[in-house]
């Protein structure tokens, strides 16, 4: 993956500016300190789906997608996202109504402690837009980015496996676009 | 291993219930447990609804950020430390030292072990002599974590430095420093002699192995060997990092929240660190990203507890991920000289297992663990008529080994399984066979697990699937039909490896539960069950919906807080399923009693059969029925009479059944090169009923994970001064998802008559068997054999070229 959002702690602290983020297709300013990352507004907004585990861009747990892209927020200069639209776990569907992307992950057991599975989880919806139909191969090798301790990610692979079954046929944001696939596609 | 009195014994085996499943004990029907369903609280964790630790920040307007100061140097004093610039920094709230009123002048042990703990009290929250990089002396609590970071970096220590002592093998050379004054230390442990490095010293003999070893020297057809093994040190990569939050309520009360698998452990080691009563200190663990022992310990908490008192404010601590590799708890390193004497016709005379491993800076989990090293392998061949076990746990200045999953065994087990793989070929069998041959069954009485204990801790086996999973895994691995790639040059073999481990701490361990039933007939379970990420609270859930004839969506799982939930040791030794799981099972035969009561009353059938099924009570001779959300209104609202059905139990036991397992790894050997590729992973589990498949075989999966990178990677490394390599995920051998190789699980479940529905565990015994399988395999492959993990290339081609 492209990472040239990435850069280190690149302001010193304490300058605040407001920026425009749309987050899970809810448009909003923000003020944030020029040193903050796109996680910590995010977490400080409410959005605590998203976790946080090495701080520096390399275990992929804290994925979210900018602009329909997989991005490590902990390392995305929140004013970097100025303008552009996030998706965070939370942009997905309700314990009442799954994405079924989610609902793989549920049925499949591929989950044990959850601290990885919404950065897993978005790496998984932005693979299966841009591919609606990987590989066992392909699915690794998007998942690489995405540590995960628990699972060994056999059921992780497995699960977006059956997610793309899920979703056949289904018309897929191809744009990137905010929306989520159709939830209800689980019902096919 | 402890001291402590054995506890009342309780099983199921004593249960007077007649009328339910318990009839059906040869072929258990179950609905729920051993079904192919989901977590139940698994929609939580997709959704990000789930609250970790950290995320209870932001239910305080006002919370201040801690972070510590952590020594540079691997073995010195403290001299002085100067806090001015950071005390003057806008936004810092308290600096504390060593030598600060809020930091108890009092040694305790960071293992999260019951009262009276064994592992020696021989650290303070803050640190005046600093033992290894990485040791805390100082801390800082500051408006948010950035002034926090920078307020440390402020921080201005003297050191006087000492010589450090890296290498555990020459700890207790006449001429290595010293590191602990034994007058530093109490509640020593059995064998100590700190003027020697050594924290304790165990051992136990069955037989008389010296004479054993001596007659088969002198033997023509019998074949002794010898070999020393070594394990590097592991991090456990908890995803989520240690965080505590420690604040006072409206009632004056103090909250700790934390990241902890010990609730009610933490919760007593503060109560006597800080000397308040037990009743002021409520502890609560939110869900937990991952445990793996990392977090069976008191680590942030009384720091964070400390800057709370200096500060009067909520006080959280989230740790960095380099504090994560450098100063939480690991794996600790060892080593295994190992002896062992077979005959030409394939019996084993005699082994001999020595062991040496590192404490580390200092001593939690040093005795339990280490003696383990040879307690939990050792066992799976207990008709070995001479075994010698003889365990050391030794000081450095390196960091802190504690509890990790498997607690001993993988070190044990890489030697031991090594061992025997060695020991078939030389008597000229297949390993397998051999195997088969000496490995532990059912109706065994195993005298080894009481080796340094005396045999009164001899235990009668009452289940073992071993030769199911060796049968099934042979069968589906291809073990007896592998070909030979075309490459001249690669060569491919299957290794295999046993394993075991134990259910809980055999005589110490308790868990209590309690369930309320509401109006409706769905019910509230409380537990002190730790759910520290493998789905205990699910388990617990499934538990209780079995017995009480609903769905797990009808169980409100409440857990892990020391106010609301009862009694548990906690998460640790494969224990949650077993333990708290048996005693869910116990309160829920506890409710039914009440149930059928009422259920008898509104029946008015005195007498008959009553079974619980699909939300009602059945009169299972005349197949009348009532409803539990007829027997919920009735009971609560009723006329005559009333009662708010609820249930009480708790399952403490001296014993601890063992699950079992087979490893198998295909692999392929370049014999120029010594470089070589995993084509298949096989493990065959006997956990018992698995109470949740799915979840059972995620264990299984994540275990070879963690194993196969601690086979097959440096992982922690330190320099000649002790500085620690690794700062991050990058420098550590974490296998993403294209490093995995094929997988297979097999999950075979023996009913074991004393867990609940017949489980046993399934946490800790998969992580044990792979490198040794791994090695096994090479060995078999291109005739070498590799003695020190990691196992790499550059090792196999040096031994090819020898």
């Amino acid at each position: 993956m492209i990472r040239y959002f990435l850069v280190y702690w690149g302001y010193p602290s304490g300058i605040s500016m407001e920026i425009q983020l749309t987050i899970n297709g809810e448009q909003r300013t923000v003020a944030v300190e020029k040193s903050e990352s796109l996680l910590d507004v995010l977490r400080r907004l409410g959005y605590t789906g998203t976790n946080k585990s090495c701080d520096t861009g390399s275990c992929g747990m804290c994925r979210v997608l900018v602009d329909g892209e997989p991005r490590e927020s902990c390392v995305t200069p929140a004013v970097q996202a100025d303008g552009f639209e996030v998706e965070t776990i939370e942009g997905l569907g309700t314990q009442d109504d799954l994405h079924p992307v989610q609902a793989a992950y549920v049925e499949n057991s591929a989950m044990q402690c959850g601290f990885c599975t919404p950065g897993m989880v978005m790496t998984s919806v932005a693979l299966l837009r841009e591919n609606p139909d990987p590989t066992e191969e392909e699915v690794r090798e998007a998942l690489d980015d995405v540590l995960c301790r628990c699972t060994g990610y056999k059921k992780n692979v497995e699960a977006v496996l059956d997610a793309a079954e899920r979703m056949q046929g289904k018309t897929l944001a191809s744009d990137g676009g905010s929306k989520p696939v159709d939830p209800n596609t689980e019902d096919l | 291993m402890s001291q402590k009195p054995v506890s009342t014994t309780e099983t199921d085996e004593s249960s007077p219930e007649t009328d339910t499943e318990e009839a059906a004990a040869t072929e258990p029907e179950f609905d729920i447990v051993s079904n192919d369903n989901p977590k139940a609280d698994a929609k939580k964790f997709v959704t990000g609804d789930v609250k970790y630790t950290a995320d209870f920040e932001y239910d305080f307007q006002n919370i201040a950020a801690g972070k510590i100061l952590r020594s540079e140097i691997a073995h010195g004093y403290v001299k002085d430390i100067d806090t001015s610039a950071a005390e003057e920094m806008d936004g810092v709230y308290a600096v504390l030292t060593p030598w600060s009123e809020e930091i108890p002048d009092k040694r305790y042990t960071s293992a999260g072990q019951s009262y009276m703990e064994p592992s020696p009290y021989d650290m303070k929250a803050l640190r005046e002599k600093v033992r290894y990089v990485g040791d805390p002396i100082a801390a800082v609590a500051a408006k948010d974590e950035q002034t926090a970071d920078r307020a440390i970096r402020q921080i201005d220590v003297e050191y006087e430095e000492l010589e450090p002592l890296l290498d555990f093998k020459r700890a207790m050379d006449e001429d290595a420093p010293q590191l602990f004054d034994p007058d530093e230390v109490e509640n020593k442990q059995p064998g100590h002699d700190y003027e020697h490095n050594l924290e304790t010293h165990l051992e136990g003999e069955i037989g008389d192995v010296e004479s054993a070893l001596e007659e088969a020297e002198e033997r023509d057809d019998a074949t002794v060997i010898e070999n020393e093994y070594f394990a590097q040190y592991q991090s456990h990569v908890l995803p989520e990092p240690h965080t505590t939050i420690v604040y006072r309520n409206e009632d004056n009360r103090y909250h700790v929240i934390s990241s902890t698998q010990v609730p009610n452990h933490v919760r007593r080691m503060l109560a006597q660190l800080y000397e308040v009563p037990i009743g002021d200190i409520r502890v609560t663990k939110p869900a937990l990203g991952c445990g793996f022992g990392g977090k069976q310990t008191l680590l942030l908490e009384p720091v964070v507890w400390a800057l709370h008192e200096a500060t009067e404010m909520p006080v959280k601590i989230e740790v960095s991920r380099r504090e994560e590799f450098q100063a939480m708890r690991f794996r600790r390193e060892a080593s295994v000289d190992l002896k062992a004497a077979v005959t030409d016709d394939g019996e084993i005379l005699a082994t001999d297992f020595q062991t040496v491993a590192n404490s580390g800076a200092y001593g939690p989990h040093g005795l339990t663990v280490t003696s383990s090293i040879g307690t939990k392998p050792l066992p799976m061949y207990p008709h070995t008529p001479n075994i010698r076990f003889v365990c050391d746990a030794v000081h450095t200045n390196k960091p802190v080994p504690g509890a990790q999953r498997g607690y001993g065994n993988p070190q044990g087990s890489w030697a031991l399984e090594s061992h025997i793989t060695d020991l078939a070929l030389a008597a000229d069998m297949d390993p397998l066979e051999f195997r088969k041959r000496h490995h532990v069954r059912e109706g065994d009485e195993n005298k080894v697990l009481g080796i340094t204990a005396g045999e009164s801790s001899s235990q009668i086996i009452q289940s073992c699937g071993l030769e199911e999973a060796i049968e099934r895994g042979r069968e589906a691995i291809g073990y007896d039909d592998v070909e030979q790639p075309e490459d001249p040059n690669k060569h491919r073999a299957i290794g295999v490896a046993l394993t075991r481990q134990g259910s809980g701490v055999a005589g110490d361990e308790l868990s209590a539960a309690q369930l309320k039933m509401n109006e409706d007939g769905t019910f509230i379970l409380q537990t002190g069950a730790v759910d520290i990420g493998s789905g205990a609270d699910s388990a617990m859930a499934k538990i209780a919906a079995e017995s009480l004839g609903v769905t797990p969506d009808d169980i409100v799982v409440e857990s892990s807080d020391t106010d609301t939930t009862p009694h548990d040791y906690g998460t640790y030794a494969s224990s949650t399923t077993y333990i708290s799981g048996n005693a869910v099972k116990n309160t829920a035969e506890d409710i039914k009693e009440r149930i059928k009561y009422w259920a008898r009353k509104m029946l008015e059938t005195p007498k008959g059969n009553l079974e619980l099924k699909d939300g009602k009570v059945v009169n299972t001779g005349t197949g009348e029925s009532v409803t539990l959300e007829e027997i919920g209104y009735e009971s609560i609202y009723g006329e005559d009479e009333r009662e708010h059905i609820m249930g009480q139990g708790h399952f403490s036991t001296d014993i601890s059944p063992t699950p079992y397992g087979v490893q198998f790894v295909d692999v392929t050997v370049d014999d120029q090169t010594g470089e070589f590729e995993i084509n298949k992973l096989l493990q065959a589990m006997d956990v018992g009923t698995a109470i949740d498949p799915g979840m059972a075989e995620g264990q299984i999966e994540g275990s070879q994970m963690m194993a196969l990178e601690y086979a097959t990677q440096e992982l922690l490394t330190f320099d000649e001064d002790g500085n620690p390599d690794v700062q991050g995920y990058r420098d550590y051998g974490h296998p993403r998802a294209t490093d995995m190789p094929e997988m297979e699980t097999i999950l075979v479940e023996p009913h074991d008559p004393t867990g609940p529905f017949g489980a046993k565990s399934v946490g800790e015994v998969p992580v044990n068997p792979l490198p040794p399988a791994l090695g096994n395999a090479i060995r078999r492959a291109v005739g070498v054999r590799i003695t020190d993990l990691p196992i790499t290339a550059e090792k196999i081609k040096a031994k090819l070229d020898e």
